[in-house]
């Protein structure tokens, strides 16, 4: 198993409101699995997409990276985790406006300390691998919303981690662009990259192989796509 | 990341802010020049000063009257006393120092010039270090015939003949009580202690016995003293005291001064000044640290979002910190750099217009390199630590 979460809480503090975001997940993904986390909004779909993701911490219960304990680890670790063990992929794309599309892939090697010559050839083989190498040094405002997310895909899978999160990556975008971005995801899946994506449109879910549905903090729903289909 | 990656990345990034990141090297960069300049005048000053003094020759004893005491007649210096002092053994010149104040009438015969007549000897010329560049200074012979001549200064001949080779031209000096025509024996070149702060007026050099004659006075002002052993040189002063002291028969009523010591309290006096204006203008350069802390602060909330996306692509809080403090850095060390040219030209620009030389030393440049860094560093700290105490889930929302 490559996450496992126990009793996963998360409680944030609005002024005097205690909000609890998350109220006990225990959610398991197997290496190589292709899931999509559904829900409305304010579910916290979000937030235990963060939590996976190491961005942010949790409350209570446990969180199992790889079979490691990581509710413990704080700080450089925490940043050497989200470096090497994930990719993100926003709906927003958080590619940084002044740099070029080939420079934004370069970032998570410059943090996992590669040098500038494989930093490069690493960065167009990345953005070859996602069919956007001709415009690697193109400013993201000078690509299209389904161009700069492949640019964030390719930025995403650089560094070669284990585990993929998308956090609405289709959401910004047409469906045709959409459709190419769930192509890449569905095929870093078949490679073996653990594909966690979280949406609240159904057609996009159904391109996966299991839908995880939250409501109201709590885990409420877990179906497997493939053996629906079969 | 490492610090070249640090180091270019943040030249890019100020670089896009070009216009906001030179208006926030100005106030470093003005800091640091006033810095520069001033400490660069300050200390051309005490040299060149230094260097007028050292041309003076051997700096011996300087002995006058006490004027806050009650003086008789009884007590005034005369030649007889300048005989006494020759006699200690510790000695080796004396020269007398009488003074008067005449006009003479330039080249240009509507305009006058102010003269200080001194009355002296010989020995004034080695006494005092003079630089004879044409003729000669006066000889014993001299001052026993009253002879009627003077040695005046180069600038003076020029305002009076137009040139310097002027031995044996005559010189119509006025008096309150009337006029003497004096023979030019030798030019001298001026001390160049004028500036566009003070002028000094012009002296010219007479036999004594000349200027007693003009005066009717035995009255000298001054009798300078060369001593043979520098050591105890001290000892020599108040032993010189004590022998006028019994001569006169009176008590405490001359100074015997000792001029080395006179420059060491001129140098404290102008080393005091150029650290109290140079402190004002560190004031400035403080300010503008601050202004450099306010700009990092704005950089940083103006790129919230940046720093979200930088830890959710694994920058760890170090990271941001350095990325920011490299930052803050270039912008003082490059204003720095700018501040130290502008500084050191501007220095002998100002220099060139009040007519002092500006000494820029090593260490005082070195020093300011050492502070507008460590400035950046400051200056720097806090906001980089806000970027890297950011959280990146917040940052993110920055979009």
């Amino acid at each position: 198993m490559i996450i496992e979460t126990q009793n996963l809480v998360k409680t944030y503090r609005l002024g005097r409101y205690e909000v609890r975001a998350l109220r006990g997940i225990n959610f398991q993904a197997n290496m190589g699995d292709f899931v999509a986390i559904m829900g409305a909004s304010g579910s916290g779909k979000s937030t235990m997409m963060n939590i996976i993701g190491c961005l942010d911490t949790l409350s209570s219960g446990k969180y199992y990276l790889e079979g490691k304990d990581v509710s413990k680890i704080e700080g450089k670790q925490l940043a050497a985790i989200r470096n090497k063990k994930m990719g993100f992929v926003f709906q927003t794309f958080n590619l940084l406006p002044t740099i070029s599309a080939e420079k934004n892939v370069e970032l998570p090697m410059i943090y996992a300390g590669v040098s500038k010559r494989r930093r490069k050839m690493a960065a167009l083989e990345a953005l070859e691998r996602v069919g956007i190498a001709e415009r690697a040094h193109h400013k993201p405002n000078e690509l299209s919303g389904g161009q700069k997310q492949r640019v964030a895909i390719a930025r995403a899978l650089v560094n070669k981690p284990p585990i993929l999160l998308a956090d609405e990556p289709t959401g910004n975008l047409d469906s045709a662009s959409g459709d190419i971005i769930m192509e890449i995801f569905q095929s870093l899946n078949k490679e073996g990259v653990t594909v966690i994506l979280v949406t609240h449109e159904r057609e996009i879910a159904l391109k996966t192989d299991r839908i995880v549905t939250f409501k109201d903090g709590l885990l409420i729903n877990d179906e497997k796509i493939k053996a629906l289909n079969s | 990341m490492n610090f070249i990656e640090s180091f270019i990345s943040a030249l890019t990034s100020l670089f896009i802010n070009k216009m906001r990141s030179l208006l926030t090297m100005l106030g470093i960069i003005i800091g640091i020049a006033a810095v520069i300049m001033i400490t660069s005048i300050g200390q051309g000053f005490q040299a060149s000063i230094n260097n007028e003094f050292s041309r003076m020759g051997a700096l011996g004893l300087q002995v006058s009257m006490k004027y806050d005491e009650e003086l008789t007649a009884h007590d005034i210096l005369t030649l007889a006393d300048a005989e006494l002092i020759r006699t200690h053994p510790n000695v080796a010149d004396i020269a007398p120092y009488a003074l008067i104040n005449g006009k003479v009438r330039l080249k240009n015969p509507s305009e006058t010039a102010n003269i200080y007549y001194i009355g002296t000897n010989e020995a004034f010329s080695n006494v005092q270090g003079l630089d004879i560049k044409e003729g000669r200074f006066l000889l014993p012979a001299d001052l026993d015939n009253t002879a009627s001549v003077i040695v005046i200064d180069a600038n003076l001949a020029k305002k009076l003949f137009g040139r310097t080779d002027v031995i044996g031209n005559t010189l119509s000096a006025a008096f309150s009580f009337g006029n003497l025509d004096l023979t030019i024996i030798g030019v001298y070149n001026a001390l160049n202690l004028n500036s566009a702060m003070f002028q000094m007026p012009a002296i010219a050099y007479i036999p004594i016995t000349t200027w007693q004659k003009i005066s009717g006075s035995e009255y000298l002002e001054n009798i300078f003293v060369n001593v043979a052993d520098k050591s105890s040189i001290e000892r020599t002063a108040m032993e010189i005291s004590k022998l006028l002291s019994l001569s006169h028969a009176t008590e405490n009523k001359y100074n015997v001064e000792n001029l080395l010591q006179q420059i060491d309290s001129i140098n404290n006096v102008l080393g005091s000044i150029t650290a109290f204006v140079s402190l004002v203008a560190a004031i400035s350069l403080f300010v503008g640290g601050i202004g450099v802390m306010n700009i990092m602060l704005v950089t940083v909330t103006e790129r919230t979002y940046e720093i979200g996306i930088r830890k959710s692509l694994g920058a760890t809080n170090g990271n941001i910190r350095f990325q920011f403090l490299v930052e803050a850095i270039i912008l003082t060390a490059i204003g720095g750099i700018i501040g130290i040219i502008l500084g050191y030209y501007g220095g002998f620009a100002l220099g060139s217009i009040i007519g002092i030389t500006p000494v820029v030393s090593v260490p005082s440049v070195l020093l300011i390199v050492f502070i507008s860094s460590a400035l950046g560093i400051i200056f720097g700290v806090y906001p980089a630590g806000k970027a890297a105490k950011l959280d990146p889930i917040e940052a993110l929302r920055h979009a």
